[in-house]
């Protein structure tokens, strides 16, 4: 029994020193740390996502032929509807290339999009994330916008091998400058999340609002991105401004609560769009003479 | 195996376990809370486990919980690594099921207000440590982790003993 208790000292001691020794430890190992473990739990996410996957296909295949038809019928219609559009939009296009040619005009970010299917969602007072089955293999990067149609979802915080971390528009550790819909003037607002009430939807926060700014009478006022920062492409929906906005302390702003675009706890599948050149944060992050990381 | 492998042995049978509680939490995502049962799960092996492969199985259920969420690294892991230290050299707190209820209960409350804590430090900017706000939430999480602990003990030491006895563990009453 004394060996045993002589034994816990030694390794009560072992403990503080070893603790000691991972505070001072270079970052560069705990990521390392952080990593390992996140590869191992990598495969079981992807099951589960699989898993899930086909049990989506199961519950499909039951739907009956009837349904299935006007669904099929339904979507013709709508791909016809598209292509029209894609043509007109080509058209603008062309007329856009050729016009920023005239003006010498800076070209705007492009991006390649990836879809990605959602393996797991995680949720605290703290953070509001999901896990992604695309990562670094795929081209990912940190930081690339996460979207849904033209709704925004969030940003990707980490990435790993096969499968990537995303802070939705709702995680405190997102932020984002915007335009308000009804702003004639156009000025920038903010986007942050913020931390959230358990048992409660969570909710963002878009502050300096301008006081003149009056929201559109008999209608929610959306809230869009600008593309300032090239992170993401402007006009993307952020969400609708709550009703609601108070002024400040300093009675200089207003500050509201903004509802996201999308329903981010049910999404089942996400674009992420990588842009196709480093980004300029990114050019200042990159070490010297490594930019063939980014081709 | 060689039983100097057992708590990484041990460490996979219990992996499902944890990834089952994510999943639960995963399914309640819009109530943002989230559940855990890591503290729990380290009960049945420090009954049984020399003392450095508790530490290591530890270890592992720690990081393993870090690793996808945004808490600083090591504040959980190390805190269920001085845990499994205190368990190993005092075997007679986790002797009997009311004992081990009990540390379930003590070790997972712990485990949790260290992770929400640690966490929550980096937003003491939008929500002070000593609010009601705050207090609310950890109160909240810390009830659920007590909860968890308490449902999911039996059937965790049950997969946990089974997987010890097929490596050759040796039982309670001869473990060092």
């Amino acid at each position: 029994m004394d060996n045993n208790r002589q034994g816990a000292k030694a390794s009560y001691v072992a403990l503080v020193f070893f603790i000691g020794l991972w505070l001072i430890l270079p970052s560069a190992v705990r990521r390392f740390n952080r990593e390992a473990f996140a590869e191992f739990q990598a495969p079981a996410l992807h099951l589960v996502g699989k898993g899930r996957d086909l049990a989506r296909y199961w519950e499909l295949k039951s739907r009956s032929p009837e349904e299935l038809v006007a669904a099929s019928r339904d979507l013709a219609r709508i791909n016809a509807a598209l292509e029209l559009k894609l043509h007109s939009l080509d058209d603008a296009r062309k007329e856009n290339i050729r016009l920023r040619e005239m003006l010498r005009y800076p070209q705007s970010t492009e991006f390649v999009t990836v879809v990605a299917r959602v393996s797991i969602r995680e949720t605290s007072s703290w953070w509001q994330r999901i896990v992604i089955r695309k990562g670094r293999s795929d081209g990912i990067r940190p930081g690339c916008p996460v979207v849904f149609g033209d709704r925004v979802i969030g940003r990707v915080s980490t990435v790993h091998l096969t499968t990537s971390e995303v802070d939705l528009v709702t995680s405190p550790g997102f932020r984002c400058t915007a335009f308000l819909e009804g702003d004639d003037q156009y000025h920038v607002v903010h986007v942050s999340g913020r931390a959230g009430l358990s048992l409660s939807a969570p909710r963002a926060v878009v502050s300096i609002i301008p006081l003149e700014y009056n929201p559109p009478a008999g209608q929610i006022a959306k809230v869009m991105t600008t593309g300032l920062g090239g992170v993401f492409p402007s006009g993307l929906t952020l969400g609708t401004l709550e009703a609601g906005v108070q002024s400040t302390a300093e009675k200089h702003m207003q500050t509201g609560a903004l509802t996201p675009a999308k329903e981010l706890n049910f999404i089942q599948e996400v674009s992420v769009l990588i842009p196709k050149y480093p980004t300029a944060g990114e050019i200042l992050l990159t070490p010297a003479g490594k930019p063939e990381e980014f081709r | 195996m060689s039983l100097s492998w057992a708590w990484l042995f041990l460490l996979l049978a219990t992996f499902p376990w944890l990834l089952g509680v994510d999943l639960l939490s995963d399914a309640m995502a819009a109530s943002g809370v989230c559940l855990f049962v890591s503290g729990a799960a380290i009960i049945a092996p420090c009954r049984r486990l020399r003392r450095w492969q508790a530490v290591l199985f530890s270890a592992c259920v720690g990081f393993l919980f870090e690793s996808l969420r945004p808490i600083p690294d090591g504040s959980l892991a190390l805190l269920l690594v001085f845990i499994a230290i205190y368990l190993t050299s005092h075997r007679d707190e986790i002797r009997d099921m009311p004992k081990m209820f009990g540390a379930a209960v003590v070790v997972n409350a712990l485990g949790c207000s260290a992770w929400f804590i640690a966490a929550g430090l980096a937003h003491t900017a939008d929500v002070p440590l000593l609010s009601l706000h705050f207090l609310g939430q950890w109160l909240l999480h810390l009830l659920l982790a007590t909860i968890l602990a308490v449902l999911l003990l039996v059937p965790l030491t049950l997969v946990q003993n089974f997987a010890m006895d097929r490596v050759g563990v040796p039982q309670p009453d001869e473990a060092v």
